[in-house]
């Protein structure tokens, strides 16, 4: 046998991969704890001290006592976390496996979570009285009962509107599909992460789709509505814009999560890259691809109501004129038939979506 | 002989930190039926991934008939592979698709791109595939879908997609350990057809001794990603199978 022409020590080489791993994992446990802490101190004075101690309207704001705020749990934050008893600790997996260690850690991540309940709950306002007060529920009284006698008076244009939302959310599902389909295989994790090039190209258009998607549909209208005027197109051209980013995740997460098997098999026969995903990849997510799409235009129908009250055309443009001159029984009937459109649209996407699977 | 595989040294650490091949050497030559023995992650599957380069070695050399392999990529690896096929434990095939599909998919590293994404495979091909789907004696499911078929027939259909690149060594990872006693005793005779009948130099991880006696005809034990045992399948006996296997292991027979 020959010997062996390269000197190769793996040992030495995971021992200090896992050595590094720790590291980078301290310091986020001690990050973690800094953060934590930071956040207990701002709630305790923003949320407790002020709002229900002093109960003051407008709460006072400085920025050298958030400064101070912030110093104090890094150096509180870096103790704790090194000491290793910490929540961040524990939630790295560095935490001492000691009681007392333990019961620190649980008992701090249950105030944390009863302080944000509190502090959630004081912000929202909520109010019992506001709900039962006699004013209120008069004016609740009025609404509905126009709302349940509708003005049969404008059904047609109704109709009209809402078809024109149908069309315009079916024309913003359909004209998606190929550029969701082109991004959907490039942000798709195992098809890019072989090479640097395409694996930044992947990273790059992850982000850019992460932040549109992250700017709901209801402000690409307005934006849209500034940019080519008011009126289904600005609607359409909000929804394609959220569709293709919404379905691209969806798409490339279904990617995500095919069958390894077949790839290796139709590697292994030395096909290139172009035939292993015709035939290995594709077959595998026409299926999630179609069913996603249909769902998507249920949703869009959904949606384009909605926009349609800031300018985005359809019913919900028709909606909001209605509603702004306060004439209940024609909002009345919109409403009703909104919702048998959407329960029509649920029950069919449904449908389809069973047939083929 | 003509040696046709020689595997010097090999390595493999996965990015997890896992060893799983600790200087692994051997040699194939033609014409053998090879099966390597050993636990579940023992390092078997690794092996065979790092032979047709599924999974790229972290050191050490696979020279196929007296080539490197090691390090070439791009169109030369993709003609590497298609003399080396490969078919798997959980069979792999493209379940939406009909049976002639799956076969002539064994084609595509022989094709352009463009004719074989718009399956415009040229009638020869299929008469190919029609062919060895009968010598694994499957012909009459050729245009089932694939996932209609029972395990075994679907392990068949791999072994004919696989003997549609002409393939001087066939990789087989524990190909019949999904599959019930009786018929992985007839998949393992249709490896044998192809190993006598065709030539084809047979590469086979295998779990039942059983079967590895009445196939092999050498043996390689791997443990903890290291080569313990190199020899006739005669010479295991209940010594070596505690070595390879463990002191608490006891031999079952499967008929």
């Amino acid at each position: 046998m020959l010997e062996p022409e390269l000197e190769f020590h793996p040992r030495e080489k995971i021992l200090k991969k896992r050595k590094n791993q720790e590291k980078i994992n301290l310091i986020k446990a001690i990050l973690l704890d800094i953060f934590f802490v930071f956040y207990t101190i701002l709630v305790l004075q923003r949320a407790i001290y002020y709002k229900v101690i002093l109960d003051l309207r407008e709460l006072p704001f400085s920025w050298t006592e958030i400064g101070l705020f912030l110093v104090v749990s890094i150096g509180i934050g870096t103790i704790w976390g090194l000491s290793r008893t910490s929540l961040g600790a524990r939630i790295m997996g560095l935490a001492e496996e000691t009681k007392s260690a333990k019961l620190v850690s649980e008992i701090f991540a249950w105030a944390l979570f009863n302080l944000t309940f509190i502090s959630g709950w004081l912000v929202t306002k909520i109010s019992i009285i506001d709900l039962f007060s006699k004013e209120g529920i008069e004016g609740a009284n009025r609404i509905f009962s126009s709302l349940f006698t509708p003005e049969m008076g404008i059904f047609d244009d109704a109709l009209f509107a809402i078809i024109e939302t149908i069309y315009l959310a079916l024309i913003a599902t359909l004209l998606s599909i190929p550029p969701t389909l082109i991004l959907s295989f490039v942000t798709a994790r195992n098809l890019m992460k072989d090479n640097i090039f395409t694996f930044s190209i992947y990273y790059v258009l992850r982000i850019i789709l992460n932040f549109v998607r992250s700017i709901e549909p209801l402000i690409w209208a307005i934006i849209f509505s500034v940019w080519v005027g008011i009126g289904p197109y600005a609607g359409m051209i909000a929804l394609l814009v959220h569709t293709i980013a919404a379905n691209a995740k969806l798409y490339s997460e279904a990617i995500e999560s095919i069958e390894e098997g077949p790839v290796d098999a139709i590697t292994a026969t030395g096909a290139n890259k172009l035939q292993i995903i015709w035939y290995a990849v594709v077959p595998q997510i026409v299926l999630p691809f179609l069913s996603f799409t249909i769902y998507r235009w249920d949703i869009n129908v959904r949606m384009a109501t909605v926009i349609g009250l800031v300018g985005g055309g359809g019913i919900g443009t028709m909606l909001m004129q209605y509603q702004g001159l306060g004439q209940w029984h024609e909002v009345g009937l919109i409403v009703i038939m909104i919702a048998i459109v959407v329960w029509i649209m649920d029950y069919i996407s449904a449908k389809i979506r069973e047939a083929i699977y | 002989m003509k040696q046709i595989l020689e595997v010097r040294n090999l390595h493999k650490v996965y990015p997890s930190g896992t060893h799983a091949l600790k200087g692994v050497s051997f040699d194939v030559y033609e014409g053998e039926f090879l099966v390597v023995i050993g636990l579940s992650g023992s390092g078997k599957t690794t092996l065979l991934k790092c032979i047709n380069r599924l999974e790229e070695p972290t050191s050490g050399t696979v020279r196929f008939l007296g080539e490197d392999i090691t390090h070439i990529h791009g169109k030369h690896l993709r003609e590497v592979r298609r003399n080396i096929g490969m078919v798997f434990q959980q069979f792999n095939l493209i379940k939406r698709m009909p049976v002639i599909n799956n076969v002539l998919a064994g084609k595509l590293g022989y094709m352009k791109t463009l004719p074989s994404i718009l399956g415009n495979f040229p009638p020869e091909c299929i008469q190919e595939a029609i062919k060895n789907l009968e010598i694994v004696g499957i012909k009459e499911y050729a245009y089932e879908r694939a996932d209609k078929l029972s395990g075994g027939q679907q392990q068949r259909v791999a072994i004919a997609r696989s003997l549609m690149q002409s393939p001087k060594l066939l990789l087989a990872d524990e190909p019949v350990a999904s599959l019930d006693p009786a018929t992985s005793n007839s998949i393992m005779q249709y490896f044998e057809k192809v190993n006598k009948e065709l030539g084809v130099t047979v590469i086979c991880n295998l779990h039942f001794l059983s079967l590895v006696r009445r196939y092999a005809s050498r043996v390689i034990a791997l443990k903890n990603g290291e080569i313990v045992f190199e020899g006739s399948p005669r010479e295991i006996d209940e010594k070596w199978f505690k070595t390879i296997y463990g002191e608490e292991a006891e031999e079952v027979e499967i008929r």
